[in-house]
């Protein structure tokens, strides 16, 4: 092969030396083996023979030419015999194709011509698509995929050469639709739908899917989806919908509808879904992002069914499933916060037992008591089996917090009872009672906690807030208004809007009650665009004079009404210039990193990245929210991400300090609960955490914490652990550490921080929100993690999410059932039928789930309703299943 | 009677047929329910549309329907009480007191200018819990009858003291430092352009305790011993034997240290030592009329509660007119056992109490699984090796170590390194105290230009009292 090979690559060589190539040639000639010999003698005959005056020997040396052609099978790597033989003749046989008459003979020498101009034809001439118009419609295929492959890469330029000319372009068509069917038949998914793609008729695809490439083809589309510009991505995704409602994938069609944000979508998919317990799959779904759809008459079903369906929809679930999980991987058993610090690895050099207690520190073991207890029911500070009997140890722990860390304090039982409407309300009951503003305040924002992300027919968080709303003191009016934001976070309630707007519109509350105010009402609705609510806010700020810096919070509760909602907030962006301008900066970075969030869109990134490159005086603040909002929009996917990471370390290099300040967060952003894939992250955070300027340090902590939530990284828990000897004289620093460490060990390592789910495809919008007004937060560490309004940690819940694998059976019952769970690889476009994981292990459910894993059924007695095996997932028990009796 | 029947779920509890009059208030509804779950009407909270059921509100406005499931919440608990007595936070207190309860160490010094030798001097006494009381009680006139320099050196000694215990800030000797000054005018050397110049660690340690030896005396007058002897005296007797006659004369002397020799073959304290209680000397013999070498052997009689052992590191080196320094590596150990070098009434009085020791030690480390060092409650009492408070066993733990880095004892840094009594070690490098590792600290034995002990602080380990 070795010696032809070179032949055929010295054959086309320019005659850049005359005398060398022309003995070349000769050479070649005598290399020949007969065998070529004769095929080259026959060709040139058949080339003869074409040109011949009589059509009956046309047409035979034509077809027999054809013959020759197709028949010809040869590896990519070298040009098929027989087209090499016939390149010499390219130009004859062009030459004589413009004297022959229109004839069905001429068209079968367009044919071969099209062909031989795959490999002849100058670079952008299109001679091959140009012969192939001319020639015989129909049997593409025949000639081989290199051919149509050429041709589809040929028809994608002259298309936006005619359109920019505005030619005709239905002949072109034609062929596409005859390409599509043969890619789509060959494996070649990828290329048909970029082929169409690139010809902007993507919407003709549906009708050439079957059964055997709709799969493939999707999951080709949905990838695509990052990547296209804006309004062309909800197209594909509009298509891909499409195509697995014709399939009735309901559970697919069901995750797209929701990434579209369409909810009449989604309403249609529950619609079409008949089965029972699809639909109950369905309701897991879209309990996990926190949408519902409405169960009216419209949709026709049994009262007893709706009444389960509304529970799974309503998440009143979760807890359950979550408690599932704990017990079957035993980690019932309460945690103190000195088990997670661990103080006796290390060496010598932790600070001496205290005698006195410390506010802060005591602050701290109450949010890591919190986090690391987070929907257990149950610890040994807040919720201890003494409480019942009356006894002191609980009211112990509470009171050896401080003034507003008592607020905390109550809530963090909120947060132990996470989820758990029921256990948890009766628990909290008693602090609404206190003399304590403190506690009152605690306790109300314990309420909204616990029915985080949990809806309720009786509205019990609604029901038991409302009235604290306009009481007297600014903490018990801010812990009932966070505690509305946390409960009804995404559901849009009218009410809440009815009570907050006349807070926020109100200039004699203090800032920090409005900008909670305006904070919980962008989390309710949170990516509605909703035009009252944005009103209120922005009244606020151009009434008020925003000095504070929980004026911030405004700005952020305005960005979440359009959180990821790109160009719908251009309107509110105009009035945002012209408000006072000590915001305006501010709340205009804001606004648009929020408005593109998740939306991978590089020019925003760009802008983002250029506003950082300014030297600004002290006290502008905007270039902090700046930097978040690079990895705000960056983090829609991998990327996109990796590349605002470098971006990110640019700015470290030469940012001023209020750029570098924020960096930490935004690489915390950007790899949050993912501590293992970028573990060059946790380098550069482990770095900026000895930083000289202590904010970068307690920024590096904090995002320490966030890489590693909820997966107790033995790594980043040594590495905080050293950092709590390092700072045990610094209190800010150390309670950062603290923090840090119950991040870190959240929920016992069963809880993830990750907004993304569904194998990375949907983004719950409530989650990046609670976040984002986390980070927004830490951006001014001093004043709000530090100072008196700590519980703004708190928002954290609305992104916890236990990441399980739970498998129940078609009655909702836990089932039992071996799974192989691995490295998520991209099979997306990849030849045959990959292997979807790598290096799994098999368990049986429940099973944890990291970043980047992915779980897979190990058994062939069940078939899961879903696809994505994440959260809950319904299985089938496979009527074909055989039982192995081997096994 | 118009009612409704309703389901009631409360906790995880569900009522399931509760009946509504609806012609009544809604208060009598709370009472059947106070019937039901013990919660009286006052603590119920009951959702309906809109908000919380009232007390007087109107059913008929409710639109509660046939089979509703209405949810109650409330419990019969009393609200949290704070506790009486108010948690103490750190943050509350007053700032000097802060440092102190939050380090668990006390504050440094500062270095006033080549002082560090004063400091680590000062950091190293000021672990001795028995000299604290001591100066504590050492009041203003106890007597300025003959040395009143060493009084007021003495008063500044006490105050500086006390202010290490209560600052949590770096606290500056000022007046500790002039004073020392104007006693020891060896200390005020200056260099060319005025600097006070850095002196040697254990010229200032001497000093220090001579000049407290002389004035702490114990309160009470019955006894003559000195505070300071009890403390840190050793007494040894000498065995000077003329090399030529074979003339023994007997001494017996009281040392506040016990010299480590430094010679080509020493390279552990307990060979130091032993070379530098035996000795060659030049004296005049009596018989022969002239001077004739004569060897000393000395050996303990008496042993202190603290062991000042010093290191002798420095030569004078007559080329470059330094104290040279001697780098060599000599290892000490925590656990230090000087038996050896007692005498032999010493060694009889010692067995007993070690024999104890060594009993109640199997004992705890039967029970506890571990070895436990130790540190007692402190005595209060200064004449301990007459009474209940524990005999010396000739066991001593390490409880500071001053060290130096550098090449000559006037240049160079001086540190304390000293061991809280919890158990931690602290490096005083001047107005930085850095917590430290045990095992570093027996890294510092020399051998490179890492701090490298100078003198050794340790503490007799007693028997507990049965």
């Amino acid at each position: 092969m070795a010696p032809d090979l070179k032949s055929d690559s010295s054959a086309p060589q320019p005659p850049a030396k005359p005398a060398k190539d022309a003995k070349k040639k000769k050479d070649e000639k005598e290399d020949l083996s007969e065998e070529d010999l004769a095929l080259k003698q026959q060709l040139e005959l058949y080339v003869e023979r074409a040109q011949d005056s009589d059509p009956g020997v046309q047409r035979l040396a034509l077809e027999s030419m054809r013959q020759e052609i197709r028949s010809a099978t040869s590896s990519m790597t070298s040009v098929p015999k027989p087209l090499k033989f016939l390149r010499p003749h390219y130009g004859t046989l062009k030459a004589f194709f413009q004297k022959m008459p229109e004839s069905e003979l001429k068209m079968y020498m367009a044919d071969i011509i099209s062909v031989l101009a795959l490999t002849m034809s100058e670079e952008g001439e299109r001679e091959s698509l140009q012969y192939r118009l001319l020639g015989s419609k129909g049997d593409l295929g025949s000639w081989g995929h290199e051919y149509v492959r050429n041709l589809a890469g040929e028809i994608g330029l002259e298309f936006q050469k005619r359109r920019s000319e505005e030619e005709y372009i239905s002949s072109l068509m034609d062929l596409v639709k005859q390409i599509v069917p043969f890619h789509l038949q060959h494996n070649a998914e990828p290329e048909a739908v970029d082929l169409l793609m690139e010809v902007e008729t993507l919407d003709i695809l549906p009708k050439f899917m079957e059964k055997a490439n709709f799969k493939r083809t999707c999951s080709y589309l949905l990838s695509c989806a990052s990547y296209v510009p804006e309004l062309e991505d909800i197209s594909v995704l509009d298509i891909a919908y499409q195509i697995y409602s014709k399939f009735e994938q309901h559970t697919d069609a069901l995750r797209v509808a929701l990434r579209l944000g369409n909810l009449q979508y989604a309403r249609a998919t529950f619609a079409a879904c008949k089965d029972l317990s699809e639909r109950k799959q369905l309701c897991y779904i879209l309990a996990r992002q926190s949408e519902t759809v409405e169960l009216d008459d419209e949709i026709p079903m049994e009262d007893e069914h709706r009444d389960v369906l509304q529970d799974i929809m309503n998440n009143t679930k979760l807890c359950e499933g979550y408690l599932t999980l704990a017990r079957d991987l035993d980690v019932m058993e309460p945690k103190v916060p000195e088990d997670i610090y661990k103080a006796h690895l290390i060496d010598g050099r932790a600070s001496a037992g205290a005698s006195v207690d410390s506010a802060r520190q005591n602050l701290a073991a109450t949010f890591v008591n919190a986090f690391v207890n987070a929907g257990f029911g149950q610890d040994h500070l807040m919720t201890s089996p003494a409480e019942s009997s009356g006894s002191t140890s609980t009211g112990n722990w509470l009171f050896k917090n401080k003034e507003h860390g008592k607020a905390s304090a109550t809530a963090s039982l909120g947060l132990i009872t996470l989820w758990d409407v029921d256990g948890g309300l009766p628990q909290i009951d008693k602090y609404l009672y206190s003399t304590d503003n403190h506690v009152v305040a605690g306790a109300l924002l314990a309420v909204g906690i616990i029915n985080c992300g949990i809806r309720n027919d009786c509205d019990p968080a609604y029901a038991l807030l409302y009235d604290s709303v306009t009481k007297d003191d600014p903490a018990v009016r801010i812990g009932a208004i966070m505690g509305l934001g946390l409960a009804y976070a995404g559901t849009q309630k009218e009410e809440v809007l009815e009570l907050l707007t006349p807070i926020i519109s109100d200039s004699r509350v203090g800032i920090d009650v409005a900008g909670f105010a305006a904070l919980s009402l962008g989390l309710v609705y949170v990516a509605s665009c909703h035009e009252d609510a944005a009103q209120a806010i922005l009244l606020a700020m151009m009434e008020r004079d925003n000095d504070d810096p929980l004026a911030r919070f405004l700005c952020l509760g305005l960005g979440l009404l359009y959180l990821g909602k790109q160009d719908a907030a251009e309107a509110t962006f105009e009035v945002v210039k012209t408000v006072n301008e000590k915001i305006s900066n501010y709340c205009q970075v804001t606004l648009e990193s929020c408005t593109y969030a998740g939306t991978g869109n590089v020019l925003k990134v760009q802008k983002f990245l250029s506003q950082c490159s300014d030297h600004l005086d002290k006290g502008e603040s905007h270039q902090g929210a700046a930097v978040l909002g690079i990895g705000l929009v960056a983090m829609a996917e991998e990327l996109g991400s990796d590349m605002a990471l470098r971006a990110l370390e640019h700015l470290l290099q030469y940012g001023e300090p209020n750029i570098r300040r924020a960096v930490p967060l935004a690489l915390g952003l950007l790899s949050i609960s993912n501590p293992k894939v970028r573990l060059n992250v946790m380098d550069t955070l482990s770095r900026l955490s000895h930083d000289t300027d202590s904010e970068v340090a307690m920024a590096a902590t904090i995002s320490l914490g966030l890489i590693g939530a909820g997966t107790n990284n033995a790594r980043i828990a040594g590495m905080l652990r050293s950092l709590s000897s390092y700072y045990y004289k610094d209190p800010s620093l150390l309670f950062c550490v603290r923090i840090a460490q119950g991040l870190v060990h959240m929920g016992k390592g069963l809880i993830t921080l990750n907004p993304y789910h569904s194998d990375r495809f949907l983004l719950s919008t409530p989650a990046i929100a609670g976040i984002v007004a986390v980070l927004h937060a830490c951006l001014d560490m001093k004043a709000i993690i530090l100072g008196k309004y700590h519980y703004v940690l708190y928002y954290l819940v609305l992104a916890m999410q236990p990441r399980m694998l739970m498998t129940v059976d078609e009655n909702l019952k836990p089932l039992p059932v071996p799974v192989r769970v691995g490295i998520a690889v991209d099979t997306v476009g990849q030849a045959g039928r990959p292997k979807s994981i790598t290096g799994f292990q098999t368990h049986t459910t429940p099973v944890l789930l990291a970043t980047g894993e992915r779980a897979e059924l190990a058994t062939e007695k069940y078939t899961p309703l879903s696809s994505v095996l994440e959260g809950f997932v319904v299985l089938r028990e496979n009527p074909d299943y055989v039982e192995d009796h081997l096994n | 009677m118009p009612s409704v029947t309703v389901s009631v779920k409360w906790q995880k509890e569900l009522f399931p047929s509760v009946e509504i009059d609806t012609e009544q208030p809604p208060y009598v509804f709370k009472c059947q329910l106070f019937d039901l779950t013990g919660v009286p009407p006052d603590r119920q909270k009951i959702m309906v549309k809109g908000g919380l059921l009232k007390d007087d509100g109107d059913w008929s406005k409710l639109a509660v329907k046939e089979g509703q499931r209405l949810m109650m919440m409330g419990t019969a608990e009393e609200a949290p009480k704070a506790p009486e007595k108010s948690t103490l936070f750190v943050e509350d207190l007053p700032e000097n007191e802060q440092g102190v309860i939050e380090q668990g160490f006390t504050a440094g010094l500062m270095n006033l200018g080549n002082t560090c030798y004063m400091n680590s001097t000062i950091q190293c006494l000021h672990s001795v819990p028995e000299l604290r009381s001591a100066l504590k009680s050492y009041s203003a006139g106890a007597g300025t009858d003959m040395d009143p320099s060493s009084h007021t050196l003495t008063l500044a000694a006490r105050d500086l003291f006390g202010e290490l215990d209560s600052s949590h800030r770096a606290v500056a000797p000022l007046r500790f430092w002039t004073l020392l000054r104007s006693k020891f005018p060896q200390f005020a050397q200056q260099a060319n352009n005025g600097a006070y110049m850095q002196q040697d660690a254990e010229e200032c340690w001497t000093q220090l305790v001579y000049t407290l030896s002389q004035r702490l005396r114990p309160s009470s007058g019955e006894t003559r011993e000195a505070t300071l002897k009890n403390l840190f005296g050793v007494d040894i007797s000498s065995r000077i034997k003329c090399a030529e006659t074979e003339e023994e004369t007997e001494e017996a002397e009281t040392v506040y240290s016990l010299k480590c020799h430094i010679s080509q073959d020493v390279n552990h304290l307990n060979e130091g030592l032993k070379q530098g209680l035996k000795s060659e000397l030049e004296k005049t013999s009596p018989s022969l009329g002239r001077s004739a070498v004569h060897s000393k052997e000395s050996v303990i009689t008496r042993l202190p509660q603290y062991l000042t052992v010093q290191f002798v590191r420095f030569f004078w080196k007559r080329e470059t007119k330094q104290k040279a320094k001697i780098l060599r590596k000599v290892d000490y150990p925590l656990v230090l056992d000087v038996m050896g070098f007692c005498s032999e009434e010493l060694k009889n009085e010692l067995k007993a109490p070690r024999e104890l020791l060594r009993e109640q030690e199997d004992r705890e480390a039967g029970l506890k699984g571990k070895r436990k060092i130790e540190d007692g409650p402190a005595p209060s009492s200064m004449d301990w090796s007459t009474t209940e408070q524990g005999s010396p066993t000739g066991i001593y733990d390490l409880v500071a170590v001053l060290t130096h880095k550098g090449r000559s004892a006037d240049s160079g840094h001086y540190v304390a390194w000293v061991k809280q009594e919890n158990g931690k070690w602290i490096e005083f490098d001047d107005d930085r105290p850095i917590p430290q590792r045990e095992e570093d600290i027996t890294k510092l034995s020399g051998g490179g230009d890492w701090h490298t002990a100078y003198i050794c602080l340790y503490k007799s380990r007693v028997p507990k009292k049965e």
